[in-house]
Order: C-alpha cells, then structure tokens, then sequence
C-alpha cells in the first residue's frame, strides 16, 4: 500500500539560493548553479585556504528571521528555522508568522542530522580545554544537544506536534519520511516538516580532511565537496490535502531501508550495493512501481569512489542501464542529514519541469522529453546502510 | 493491528550490570552516586555522579568487536547480547532483514570526539588520529549493535536528548506494528562525559550531593549513564517460537512545549497531553493507569511541572509515582530507557521500586510517590514519561501480556480517543 503522502510546500537555504523558486530557477541552468554553490572562499572555513566548499554564501539571518532573538542560535538552527518558515508559508499554512490551518499541536517535524551539533561541542570543548570548563557559555550549551535545533524551530513557528531528530549518517533524511508516515497515518499530527540540516563547520572540516575524504581547492576534481544547508518539505496525508485544496508538489509514495554490514570483521567503513537496491526495491514495493515506471533517480553520487561505485552498482542491479542517475550533490554539496531531503528537493524540481541534471557521467537531459512523473531519491551511507523513497507527480 | 511484546532486557548501569542485578539493586534502594573516576572534577564545583563501575567489554564483545567500536557503541551491543539471551534467542536467530535496530542517545562517542578534540586543540590537525575518526558518530550506535545480531533491516539513532529511549522504544512498536519488521532490538546508551557534566553546572541543575526527586530540599540532578535493550517482536513472532512476553508495549503521546529550550512550560499541558495520547492510543482510561515511571530529574522546575502535569491527567485517581533518578541519576538518552526495563520489571514482579532520599516531599509535588522502600501492589498498566531538554515529551505505556484491548488503530484514532478520555 502506498504511503500516499502530499508534499504541499518545500522550503530551503543551500548554497545555490534561499527558497523554493531561488533554487528551481538554479536548477534550470546546473552547470551555472554548480558554479555558483562553489563560487569560494569559503568564510565559515576563512583559515582554510585548500577548503573547496559549497557554502550559503552572505547568510544574514536578520533577512530571514528578523531583528532580534536569534543571537543565541547557532547557523545550523538558523537555517532551519528560515526553511522552516519558508515552508509552512509554500504550503499555506501560515501567514505572517501564524499558523492558519490546522492548530500548532498538530503540527510537528522530523529532521534529520548527522553532525549538526558538533560545531557548539567543538566551540565548548575548547574553552573547556583551552580555558577552564567552568567559562563554558551556558546560553551556547543546550546547542551541544541534536535536537535543540528542531527545539528551537518549535518555539519560532509554534510547532508543538511530534517533533523528532533522526541520525542515519547521509540517510536520515530518507529515514524522516517514514517517520512522518507513520505518525500522519497514526493520526498524531495533521501535518509535518519532513527534512534536514547540516552545518560547514571547522572540526566536521578538519576531520574529513584529515581521513583524505575531501576536494582540495588545489586540485577540485576528486573527493568530496562539502555543502550546507537545511530543507524542509511540508507533508501532509494526501485526503487531508485534497480536502483543503492544497497545492501538491509532488506524493512521497514508498520508502525502503537497508543495512549490510562488511563481510570482514575488520573492517568498518564499506558502503554496500545490495543494501542500495533492497531499499529501492523496497520503496518501489510500496508504492506499486516497477523499476521501468521510474524516470530518474536523485542520487547522492558525490564524487567519492567508495560509495558512489556501490551506489551505481545497487541502481544497476535493479534499473539496468534505463534510467538516468542525477548528482544533485554536484549542485548543493555533501550535506548528509540533510542530504535526503535535497534530493527530494532536486526531485521535485524534475517534476516541475526543471532538466534532470547534473547526470552522473556528465550525459545531459534529453530536451523535449516529457518531464518525468517517477523519481527514486536514494542515499547511502559509510557503513552499509542505504534508503530510498520513491517520490511521484501529484 | 500486531500487539507487540517486550521478550528480552539488558542493561547496564551504576547500579548494576544484567536485569537481575539491577533489579535487586532498584528495589533495595541503591544510589549509584559517588564521586567521578572518569575525569578530573577539580574546581568544577561538584563532583558527584553515577558511573558505570566494573563493566568489562571483554565479557561481551569479541576482539574484533573492541576494536571497531567506541565505548558507547560497546555498551549498546553488551546490553543487547544480554537482552537477546533473556529473550531464550539464539544468538543468530535475528539475522536478516526482518529485525531492525533503533537507538536513543544524546551524544553517542563524545569520549572519542572529547580525546580526538583534546589533541587537535592542543597538537593541531596532525595530532588527530584518523584512523579512529570513522568511529565517532551516533549513527554508528545502531549499526553496530545491527552488526553483532546479523539484523539487516532499517538501523535508527534517534538522538532526542533526555527523552530519547522513549522516543525510540515508541518508534520500534510503530514499526512492529506496520508491518515493517518482526523484531526490533531497541533501547539507548549514553556515557557521562566532562562537557555534558561542565554544561549542567553552569546552567546552575546540577546536585552537589544526591538527586531527591520530588523533595522539598531537591538542589538538582546528579548524571548517569549506562545502556538499556528491550528486544521488541511481534505477537506472531513471539508466539510462533512459544516465547513467554514480559510486557506489551501499548501506545505513546509525542509532543513538544515549543516554549523554551531548557524549562518545561509552566502549565505542563504538553507533557499532559502526551500522557494523555500514550493512554488514549492504548485504549485505556487514565484510572487504568496503575503507576508512572517519572521523568522526575529533581530540578527544581521539572518536579513541580511534572506533577502539576500528572495531576491534571489523573484528578482523584493518584496512580503511584517513582522516580529511579533517585538512585541511577540522569542518564540523559539512556535515562527514559532504563525506566521502561523498570516499568516492564514493575509489571512483571508487582513492585514499583522507590523514590530514595524523599525526606520531606516538596508540598507542590503533590502527587502518590514510592518513598524511601518499595512498594508491592499488583500492576496491570505502567506509563514511562521522559520530557527532554529541547523541549520534546514522549510517554509510553507499558502493560501485562494481554491486558490491552484488541485495537484497529485506524487514522485518525489518536485525535478522537485523546478528546474522548479528557
């Protein structure tokens, strides 16, 4: 049976634009939006003159959340709370800064993070070793914890449903939107910010460089390029959309997750193709789909060989070579919780017509052919754990 | 719709180690507080918490298990091992894609991200091991523990701070009663650690002796850690293999204040609310409800808060309140899943564990709590509260193998039976 969930707004803050038709419009032109996301040096990372990242270039949070209150909100929180606003006002649900359809009890969210809290524990942790941990800023200490931010989103837009954080590495995302099922289906909410977020941040930059993981500015073909951002989309049960008259963008209509762990037990790190194509196997189960019914798929190729070639060969395994495979890393960076979501992102973009690109192999839409109605988002992660949702037209 | 039955515990704590052990540790009143081995306290200005002492992972985890974990992850997969021996599992018997792995913690590896800061600070990036950087991560918490049992379903952290056992547990009934899995291996772990400890004494919460929930001289929590599992399985599954259920696990109320980042809203009508959805969702009536298992952290907001809550959603009827803080401290991710191992212990021995060092119960707490020794009485129907910094609130009800009713559950069920029972 298929999920049958409505997306009726989207909202964003990514490298390539602030808000869903900013980064639509970016999408129309990738290789000028690949550009742009990248235009450097980064200021998050100003000490780092190698760091190659996909930054929310000129964020000032006074543009999206006014004057005041938001001293003690670290960046990632920030974004989340702009993308949130943006997507109750896309979905018409609130206007002015209130909800306008269904009561704030019955309106939650699930966001998805891998490191969003590791920016405040870095910035802690070092007065602590540096200084004296009795100097540690108490108004900074509740952001060490990951699910403050969704907190905060909480107390900014007056949300006070179910109101989950998930960490599944890049998968989490993904993983939000089963969440969100089954609450919607459970009748404990009316409607939910199914999403992610992910910070650039100096100790999350440090360590990937330091395990060899990331694009250099000296040398920007290979290896990963981080990115930041927050994107949330406004989900609610498809009959409760249609009842309202809701504006769909799109159905979040299957959901698959899989985990396949290394054969050796030595080792830790090693994404896995057949954790890829259970979990879209799964996805397309549940929606009622075949694999010849899906147009694209919103992959999270990231120009890193150990997890894009087990990610090729799981989409192989179940799509043969019939379908196109996008990067939309390629455009927002790596962004890992929130990596999901940006790719449902780019997917519904697709079904508004925008050309599916960047295609992994560099191949480039085919003009003129009709947009697509299918798009398998996939994510996997390091260590053997994969997801995928099937996203379809309204 | 599946009923779903708790079959297997694990636990790890500063009171014991194995559900016999902590058990009898919980009902003779034992404070698992004394002063911090793990790091050096010197001029933090309190110095007390509840470590978990004597736990060895050689006991559990083979060596190439130690060796590809961090200390978190090995407490989460020693307490599994122990909760899927006491469900009678073999150890092989949750391979494949039908179990899944979900996990509540706060901060996961902090130990290894606290040594790996340490030597960047003070060496630069060249001091930074990388090679055990692919260990820090809480999503590894899960995978880990999904490793160890061969599961190859859905693998979850749900990182929602001091309410994130609830969160989880509530999670893996929902996938049991989807459809979307048999067996769902479930719980928390959490590691105390300097910059949680530092954080909690510089936003003035934090005890300089003991933790006295409900007490009128309460100065505040003290920390915890540890690990709890609860092995999850389907009524099909359970009875297939002729496995005798501890517990059903009944609904859950989620909700969030979205008021402030720290202090519960003074009303306490979402913590109510949420109580009031877990007992609804189950098909029950809040004077079904034998005995809540507090959140209880002995802050001063948090105690009158809660009980205002549990007031409201109970009136006259005064179900028996405890709060295992008492002895175990605040174990932050883990804490609300070490309380459901006691909640399921409650249920199946008929005694509700005590509230120690309750002197002189704080008037504005005014609800039934176990003080001071335990407390035997029949128990068919328990709720876990936990209510978490950030805001969020989960309840789950926890009751004798059989004792809810058959539920359809269809959309829209929550709402209706929420309005119903106020």
């Amino acid at each position: 049976m298929s999920l049958d969930l409505a997306i009726t707004g989207l909202g964003l803050v990514t490298p390539l634009g602030v808000g869903r038709e900013a980064v639509f419009e970016g999408l129309r032109e990738p290789d000028a939006a690949t550009q742009e996301a990248f235009r450097g040096p980064s200021s998050v990372l100003e000490a780092y003159d190698r760091a190659h990242v996909a930054e929310v270039w000129g964020w000032d949070p006074r543009e999206h959340l006014g004057a005041r209150g938001h001293r003690s909100l670290d960046r990632m929180t920030q974004f989340m709370i702009a993308a949130a606003r943006q997507t109750l006002g896309d979905a018409g649900l609130a206007r002015d800064g209130a909800l306008t359809v269904y009561d704030g009890d019955r309106v939650g969210l699930c966001t998805a993070t891998a490191y969003g809290s590791l920016d405040a524990i870095s910035e802690l942790s070092r007065v602590a070793e540096l200084e004296d941990p009795r100097y540690i800023n108490p108004t900074r200490f509740p952001n060490t914890v990951a699910n403050a931010a969704a907190g905060y989103v909480a107390i900014w837009e007056g949300l006070r449903g179910p109101n989950t954080t998930m960490i599944d590495g890049h998968c989490g995302a993904l993983d939000c939107v089963l969440n969100a099922a089954t609450h919607l289906r459970l009748g404990r909410a009316d409607a939910l910010l199914v999403g992610g977020a992910e910070v650039l941040s100096e100790p999350l930059y440090v360590a990937l460089a330091k395990l060899g993981l990331l694009r250099d500015a000296h040398e920007p073909e290979r290896g990963l390029c981080l990115g930041e951002g927050a994107c949330y989309l406004a989900v609610e049960r498809a009959d409760a959309a249609a009842a309202r008259g809701a504006r769909v963008l799109g159905k979040l209509s299957g959901y698959g997750s899989a985990f396949e762990p290394p054969a050796r037990e030595s080792r830790l790190v090693e994404a896995s193709p057949d954790a890829v194509s259970r979990a879209v196997r799964d996805a397309l189960d549940e929606a009622g789909l075949a694999p010849r019914d899906v147009d694209a798929v919103a992959s999270s190729h990231a120009d890193l060989p150990a997890l894009d070639d087990a990610e090729l060969a799981g989409l192989r395994d179940v799509f043969g070579d019939d379908v196109r495979v996008a990067a939309p890393k390629q455009v927002f960076g790596e962004t890992f919780g929130a990596a999901g979501a940006l790719g449902l992102a780019a997917g519904l973009a697709w079904l508004a017509g925008c050309p599916v690109a960047p295609l992994v192999g560099g191949g480039r839409d085919v003009a003129g052919e009709r947009p697509p109605r299918v798009v398998v988002a996939t994510t996997v992660g390091f260590y053997g754990n994969a997801s995928a949702v099937a996203l379809t037209a309204a | 719709m599946q009923r779903v039955y708790v079959t297997g515990l694990g636990v790890i704590s500063s009171i014991g180690i194995g559900r016999r052990a902590y058990w009898e540790a919980l009902l003779a009143g034992r404070s698992g507080a004394s002063e911090v081995e793990s790091f050096d306290t010197a001029g933090m200005g309190r110095s007390i918490a509840c470590e978990v002492k004597g736990f060895d992972e050689r006991d559990f985890l083979t060596a190439a298990e130690q060796q590809r974990m961090a200390r978190c992850s090995q407490l989460a997969v020693a307490s599994t091992r122990m909760a899927v021996e006491d469900a009678g599992l073999e150890p092989a018997a949750l391979a494949g894609p039908r179990t899944s792995v979900v996990l509540g913690t706060t901060m996961g590896e902090a130990h290894l991200l606290e040594e790996q800061q340490q030597r960047w600070f003070l060496g630069g990036t060249d001091a930074i091991e990388a090679n055990l950087l692919p260990r820090y991560g809480t999503t590894l918490l899960p995978i880990h523990v999904a490793r160890a049992l061969g599961a190859r379903g859905l693998v979850q952290a749900i990182p929602t701070a001091c309410a994130a056992g609830n969160y989880a547990i509530a999670y893996a009934a929902d996938l049991i009663r989807a459809g979307r899995a048999d067996v769902v291996v479930t719980g928390a772990a959490e590691l105390l650690e300097r910059l949680q400890f530092a954080g909690f004494v510089r936003i003035g919460a934090m005890s300089p002796d003991r933790s006295r929930p409900f007490d009128a001289d309460r100065k505040g929590l003290l920390l915890g850690e540890g690990a709890a599992t609860l092995v999850l399985e389907s009524a099909r599954h359970a009875e297939a293999r002729g496995a005798a259920p501890l517990a059903e696990v009944g609904g859950c109320g989620l909700a969030c204040d979205g008021f402030h980042i720290t202090r519960p809203d003074a009303d306490g009508r979402r913590i109510a609310d949420s109580m009031r959805e877990a007992i609804a969702t189950s098909g029950l009536r809040p004077g079904d409800v034998d005995h809540v298992n507090a959140h209880g952290t002995a802050t001063a907001a948090n105690d009158v808060i809660e009980s205002r809550a549990i007031n409201d959603v109970f009136g006259a009827h005064r179900p028996a309140v405890t709060s295992i803080k008492s002895m175990l401290g605040h174990s932050m991710g883990a804490a609300a899943a070490l309380e459901a191992v006691a909640c399921v212990l409650s249920l199946d021995d008929g005694v509700i564990p005590p509230t120690i060092h309750l002197d002189h119960q704080d008037p504005e707490c005014d609800i039934d709590v176990v003080a001071n020794a335990p407390r035997e009485v029949p128990l068919e129907v328990v709720l876990n509260n936990a209510i978490a910094f950030g805001g969020q609130e989960c309840a789950v009800i926890f009751a004798k193998p059989g004792r809810l009713p058959e539920s359809a559950d269809p959309p829209g069920v929550a709402r209706a039976s929420r309005e119903a029972a106020r």
